[in-house]
């Protein structure tokens, strides 16, 4: 368990940061937390010439709200979204998520940013992100680009970072209305990496209708996704019982399940079905 | 570990064949092929740096194509062996005409070993088939008359792979 | 003096060190120019090794040297195996592979260099060039034997053996009902939390080889090593500093700690290896690994008639220390708490290309007790009995012991109805299995598990043990009184240090802080044996009671001397030998004592017996070393040895009820209650017995519920980390409910039984019990661990 030789270097700004990864961004990894990197680089998988570690430039850890959006900055914690008092009250569903990563040990040091922009098909963030319909603010060598959540997860292990770019910032609407969150996840015994996580974001109308749902789900295939048949089959009805329980059966449509040591495909899939249902019914049961 | 499945390829058969036992189109289909000399009668010698996301690792391979039967069929060997370990795999491959395009049909089967069998568990079968994927989306990339045949991928490739997938299932929950 | 300690909850010496970080494990001693070892390890599970090519890895700046197979083959001698079966075969299993590797993590170079760094990347850059071969996984596949791993031995069986007494075939003939199961007893990696390590370190001057081994047994090591080493026995001292958990996986010789002290003599200078938990998963021992054929032959009443165990058990590529012996471990525990008029097991041993299996906690008992425990509730389910009903039928009763059972063992002691009543009273049974039919009729599935199991502890008699059953203890009351333990046993995280320290604070009436235990190192203790087995209290704490008892019957002598009187007339308490009250009166009167000769350095008090009717054992002490008023003829100083010989082996026994509810939908396992109560003959400590048991119980929920070590059908270990190998946390465990029953043993003076092993062997089969009871609505009557939540969705869903 011991890494290949690397160079490491502590920018002091992100533009700083940007300036070293264009030495050569095919061998320089971003370092934030370095709860995925550093394992991997451990093993020896990962054998990246430099580390640029980001992790200690202040401005780029934060919680704000600014008009209508949440601001979140890319090293923030698992453990910071964990325990916000704002995030609590006006945006749930990610110290929902923030809790059920990894042990206290991970969620002190890992950051939302670094999760996000390794991808891992069980992490808990993309579930999230997708079902707030985060955007990721991306910047490069003298561009910044925003790119919606549906958009940044490319596949396993792969965003649509380019080399050379760095999270910088994650944004969230501010949930509106008569909202409700949940997230509902089953822990790998091993790892803690999610077998199964779902997220889900409901906006009921006057009469508890449901009038839009966004249900993000990681774990089942090589990416996280929106489960976009679970949320039609909720969108415009009364959500009873029934209603979820027929929503929650489209969890995996048109998705190739994986398969592991602990879980096959098909067991997957009915984690998935349940633990929609659970979220879904959890969520309402919020209101 | 097993790997099959069906691909169209929106190409006429004989194209498809001709670009599958090509090196030169082998080394742009078998990701991360930074290299592949002919060796002998189809046999290859080649540079794989294999991976995804921040995991890579650089394989020296050895690629063989066997039981050539033109514009049907033909078996693939690859035989790789890196610091993360090794992989060898077969794979045989059946071409057929479809109304439009070609069907190719595979089936393989898979082995590793070293540090990415023993710590690379859950993802294996994952990037098996992602990989399927990139070989495939290559393949089809190079077989349209108006494919893009610039050698690096372009920076969306994985995205429009992706898109072709999902497009590609979207047909297929619209046929039943 | 205050209470007694023994049987006080005194808290372990031992934590404020581990608790601190401020405790020694091989990686903390740093010794000037050490250089590190890593090695190169097989990535096949079987291949022929055409070449190996250092050359590019000797370029590794602060690489020193590489060695491979041929380099040490005729240098360092076979790894040892101290099993003597009749007809074993055993391979010639060197410390590097040579010609061919048998497992994944085979060592087949070792690359030595200025640091840790260097040594590893040299490693990715050593040169083997292998062809590959067909790998033998499945024990069954290796037993038919189409592919041979050793080709000399013709066949992959390393050994058959059957043993049991009754008529079998009677039994199983004449019986009501024969209920037959296939049952699988996955391997299991012991993960200690500190892996293996070995620092060795040669002085060429004085041709003198220390090596620091993470061990269990450092004695027993150093006589190995010696011999595979080549190095007189007394020029070699192991010492085992604080050892991080063994669980058995340490009770071995491992290639690396032979290698290592070769190579410190080779290049003079100290190597350090630390075993990383990639290798940890790999290439240390294994344990459990045997797939089996239960018969059980019962009476329409529920009468156990006969028990018929079939089994293959997967040893591995090689024979580690005691590979061979584990199954035969399960033979003698066939019995269980029972009375079973016969009972057979027939082995087949086998070599597969894998690790090899061996000792880990409870060694080839937990296998008997899960097969008995198993057989039983499938007799319950069969005859539609309660599972507590069957078994209280077929216990031998307490006035029935010795118990003599046809494995051919003489249980020590006994009252299994007791411990099983209790239990059941705890878990409030009646109510529990109402509760469980009225739930059931909601649709909740509801199991309980009853276990009532016996083990075999305290190993034992030297007659049954492969290199001697005994344990040594000195203890020794240095001139300022305090008291030094020297214990051939070898804990390594059970806290005998503060256990022994109660056995001598009581019996020399001394303060506990005023006794250290000083063990694992042969350089300063006396020939020992080790820990493991569960033996270490009961055999090496009797060492201890029975050196103090030596060294008391001189001080007494001492202590009549000085006081002018008779032996027979002292009183020992509260650590002073007092004149007893007639004979005190007479002393008063007496002239007073004049110490004769020059007078003592001046650090140490002269003792004062002018007029005194009592000495401290401290006083007895330093008057010992003074030696100027000692009785004709007695040797100086305060010490004494004991070798300890125990006559049997001891059965601690015990019941655990497990009640948990099962999630229909996902098979997700919830514990309600875990109810356990343990017999484990005296207790010195009982945090320590529960601390004992909370661990055991713990490895056990990993065991029935998580854990497996898996390989491909290519012989890759692809739960190589514990990211896959799922090792149960505290979230995971539910809370014990823990009571006792205290049946002393008659074989040892204190009445110890032992409790080291008894979570692992009696939890499993009370768990599996649980979930399978949750699931007999499904017609489900067995499930074989470890029962993940997917194992019982499959089921549910399966079997309707």
């Amino acid at each position: 368990m011991i890494p290949a030789q690397f160079d490491y270097q502590v920018p002091q700004s992100l533009e700083e940061a940007i300036r070293l990864l264009a030495q050569d961004p095919d061998s320089i990894k971003v370092l934030a937390g370095g709860h995925s990197l550093i394992p991997a680089m451990k093993l020896r998988l990962a054998q990246p010439q430099l580390l640029v570690d980001i992790g200690r430039i202040k401005s780029l850890s934060y919680i704000k709200e600014e008009g209508d959006q949440i601001l979140i900055g890319a090293t923030t914690t698992h453990y910071e979204l964990e325990s916000s008092e704002l995030l609590k009250s006006i945006c749930p569903l990610l110290p929902a998520c923030a809790k059920s990563i990894g042990d206290v040990q991970v969620r002190n040091k890992g950051t939302i940013g670094g999760s996000l922009a390794h991808s891992d098909p069980a992490g808990d963030w993309p579930a999230a992100a997708l079902a707030l319909n985060a955007e990721m603010v991306i910047v490069g060598p003298g561009l910044e680009r925003v790119v919606k959540a549906a958009d940044f997860f490319v596949d396993l292990l792969t965003t649509d970072l380019k080399p050379g770019e760095i999270l910088r910032e994650i944004r969230i609407k501010k949930p509106t209305g008569r909202f409700c969150h949940a997230y509902q996840k089953v822990p790998h015994p091993a790892s803690g990496f999610a077998v199964v996580g779902v997220a889900v974001n409901l906006v009921l109308n006057g009469a508890g209708d449901c009038e839009a749902a966004t249900i993000g789900i990681t774990g089942v295939g090589t990416k996280a996704y929106r489960a976009n048949g679970v949320e039609t089959a909720l969108t415009g009805r009364a959500l009873d019982a029934a209603t979820i329980e027929v929503a929650a059966e489209h969890a995996c449509d048109g998705v190739d399940a994986n398969s592991d040591l602990y879980a096959s495909s098909e067991y997957r899939c009915q984690l998935a079905r349940v633990h929609t249902r659970r979220a879904i019914e959890a969520a309402v049961a919020t209101r | 570990m097993k790997v099959e499945g069906v691909q169209h390829i929106d190409a006429p058969r004989a194209k498809v064949y001709q670009l599958l036992v090509d090196p030169v189109g082998l080394s742009r289909f078998i990701p991360g092929c930074e290299q592949l000399e002919r060796t002998g009668d189809n046999t290859f010698a080649a540079t794989l740096k294999a991976g995804v996301g921040s995991i890579k690792g650089t394989f020296k391979s050895t690629v063989k194509l066997e039981d050539l039967r033109p514009n049907e069929h033909f078996r693939m060997v690859v035989d790789g062996k890196g610091a993360p370990g090794f992989v060898k795999g077969s794979g045989d491959l059946d071409l057929s005409d479809e109304d439009v395009g070609t069907s190719v049909k595979y089936s393989g089967d898979i082995q590793v070993g070293g540090t990415i069998a023993s710590v690379g568990q859950r993802m294996i079968q994952a990037t098996a088939k992602m990989m399927a994927v990139q070989f495939f989306t290559s393949l089809e990339r190079d077989a349209k008359p108006s494919g893009d045949t610039s050698s690096a991928p372009p920076p969306n490739f994985f995205r429009r792979a992706l898109s072709w997938i999902s497009g590609w299932l979207r047909e297929f929950f619209r046929k039943r | 003096m205050a209470d007694k300690y023994v049987g006080r909850r005194v808290k372990r010496t031992e934590d404020p060190r581990l608790i601190k970080g401020l405790a020694h494990y091989v990686d903390d001693i740093k010794l000037p120019d050490t250089l590190h070892v890593a090695f190169v390890r097989s990535i096949y599970a079987h291949a022929r090794i055409n070449n190996v090519d250092v050359s590019e890895a000797l370029n590794v700046p602060g690489v020193v040297a590489v060695y491979t197979g041929k380099d040490v083959a005729d240098k360092v001698g076979p790894v040892p195996c101290a099993s003597a079966l009749p007809d074993l075969k055993v391979p010639d299993h060197r410390v590097l592979a040579k010609d061919k590797v048998y497992f994944v993590g085979h060592p087949i170079a070792a690359v030595v260099a200025t640091d840790r760094y260097a040594a590893r990347d040299a490693v990715d850059l050593v040169m083997v060039d292998y062809d590959d071969l067909p790998a033998v996984v499945d024990v069954e596949q290796a037993a038919a034997g189409s592919t041979v791993i050793h080709e000399s031995f013709g066949d992959n069986i390393a050994y058959k053996m059957s043993s049991g007494e009754g008529d079998i075939e009677a039994a199983l003939s004449s019986a009501d009902k024969v209920i037959k199961q296939r049952i699988l007893h996955r391997r299991l990696a012991p993960i200690a939390m500190e892996p293996r390590g070995v620092l060795a370190r040669y002085y060429p001057g004085e041709e003198e080889l220390t090596v620091w081994s993470s061990t269990q047994i450092p004695h027993l090591l150093r006589t190995q090593l010696a011999l595979m080493i080549g190095i007189p026995e007394n020029k070699l001292r192991v010492i085992t500093p604080e050892v991080g958990g063994g669980f058995g996986s340490k009770l071995n010789v491992y290639p690396e700690e032979a290698l290592l002290g070769w190579i410190s003599m080779q290049l003079g200078k100290p190597v350090k290896w630390i075993e990383t938990r990639r290798e940890n998963i790999q290439a240390t021992i294994h344990g459990r690994g045997q797939v089996g054929d239960i018969e059980i032959a019962c009476k329409n009443d529920g009468t156990l008639l006969g028990l018929r165990y079939n089994v293959i058990a997967d040893l591995g590529a090689y024979h580690q220390l005691l590979t061979p012996a584990i199954p035969t471990l399960t033979g003698l525990m066939l019995s269980g708490a029972y009375k079973i008029p016969a009972i057979q097991i027939n082995i087949t041993a086998c070599f597969t290309n894998k690790m090899a299996t061996d000792a880990y906690r409870g060694a080839g008992r937990p296998e008997a007790t899960y097969v008995v425990e198993r057989a039983l509730d499938l007799v319950a389910a069969e005859l539609g009995v309660d599972p507590a009903e069957v078994r209280r039928k077929n216990f031998p009763a307490a006035n029935e012991f010795p118990f003599h059972t046809a494995t051919g063992l003489d249980y020590d002691s006994g009252d299994y109805e007791a411990a099983l009543n209790k239990a059941q009273q705890i878990v409030d049974y009646k109510t529990l299995r109402e509760e469980q039919k009225r739930l059931r009729a909601e649709g909740r599935l509801i199991g309980v598990g009853v276990s009532t199991y016996v083990e075999i502890c305290a190993l034992g008699p030297s007659q049954a043990m492969p290199a001697g059953g005994w344990e040594s203890a000195t203890v020794r009351i240095e001139p300022t009184g305090k008291v030094t333990i020297l214990t051939g046993a070898s804990p390594h995280g059970q806290g005998q240090e503060t256990s022994f320290a109660q056995i001598a604070a009581d019996e020399l009436g001394v303060d506990l802080n005023d006794v250290t235990v000083i063990h694992g190192d042969t350089g300063v203790v006396q020939y020992g044996i080790g820990t493991f087995g569960s033996r270490a209290t009961a055999v090496g704490g009797t060492a201890v009671l029975v050196a103090i008892q030596k060294l008391k019957a001189k001080a007494s002598k001492i202590a009549a001397h000085i006081l002018q009187t008779d032996a027979t007339r002292l009183s020992f308490e509260g650590g002073k030998y007092s004149l007893e009250k007639a004979a005190a009166s007479a002393a008063g009167a007496s002239e007073p004592v004049v110490p004769v000769g020059e007078a003592p350095a001046a650090a140490l008090p002269e003792p004062e017996t002018n007029g005194r009717t009592s000495l401290t054992i401290q006083e007895i002490a330093l008057a010992a070393h003074l030696a100027k008023e000692l009785p004709p003829d007695t040797e100086p100083g305060l010490s004494a040895t004991y070798f300890f010989e125990p006559k049997n082996f001891t059965f601690p026994f015990g019941t655990h009820i497990v009640v948990v509810e099962v999630d229909r939908e996902t098979g997700d396992i919830k514990f309600l209650r875990y109810v356990a109560v343990d017999d484990c003959g005296k207790v010195i400590n009982p945090m320590l017995v529960d601390g004992q048991l909370h661990g055991g119980i713990c490895q056990s929920i990993g065991q029935a519920m998580y854990e497996e070590v898996v390989y491909d059908e290519q012989g890759q270990l692809v739960s190589g980390t514990l990211m896959d190998y799922a090792l149960p946390r505290a979230s995971h465990v539910p809370n014990f409910e823990l009571d006792r029953t205290e049946t002393p043993s008659p074989v040892n003076p204190l009445g110890i039984k032992g409790v080291g092993e008894a979570g692992t062997i009696g939890a499993t089969p009370a768990i599996v019990g649980a979930i399978v009871d949750a699931l007999s609505p499904f017609g489900v009557k067995h499930l074989d661990m470890p029962i993940k939540p997917e194992t019982i969705w499959k089921a549910i869903n399966t079997s309707h």
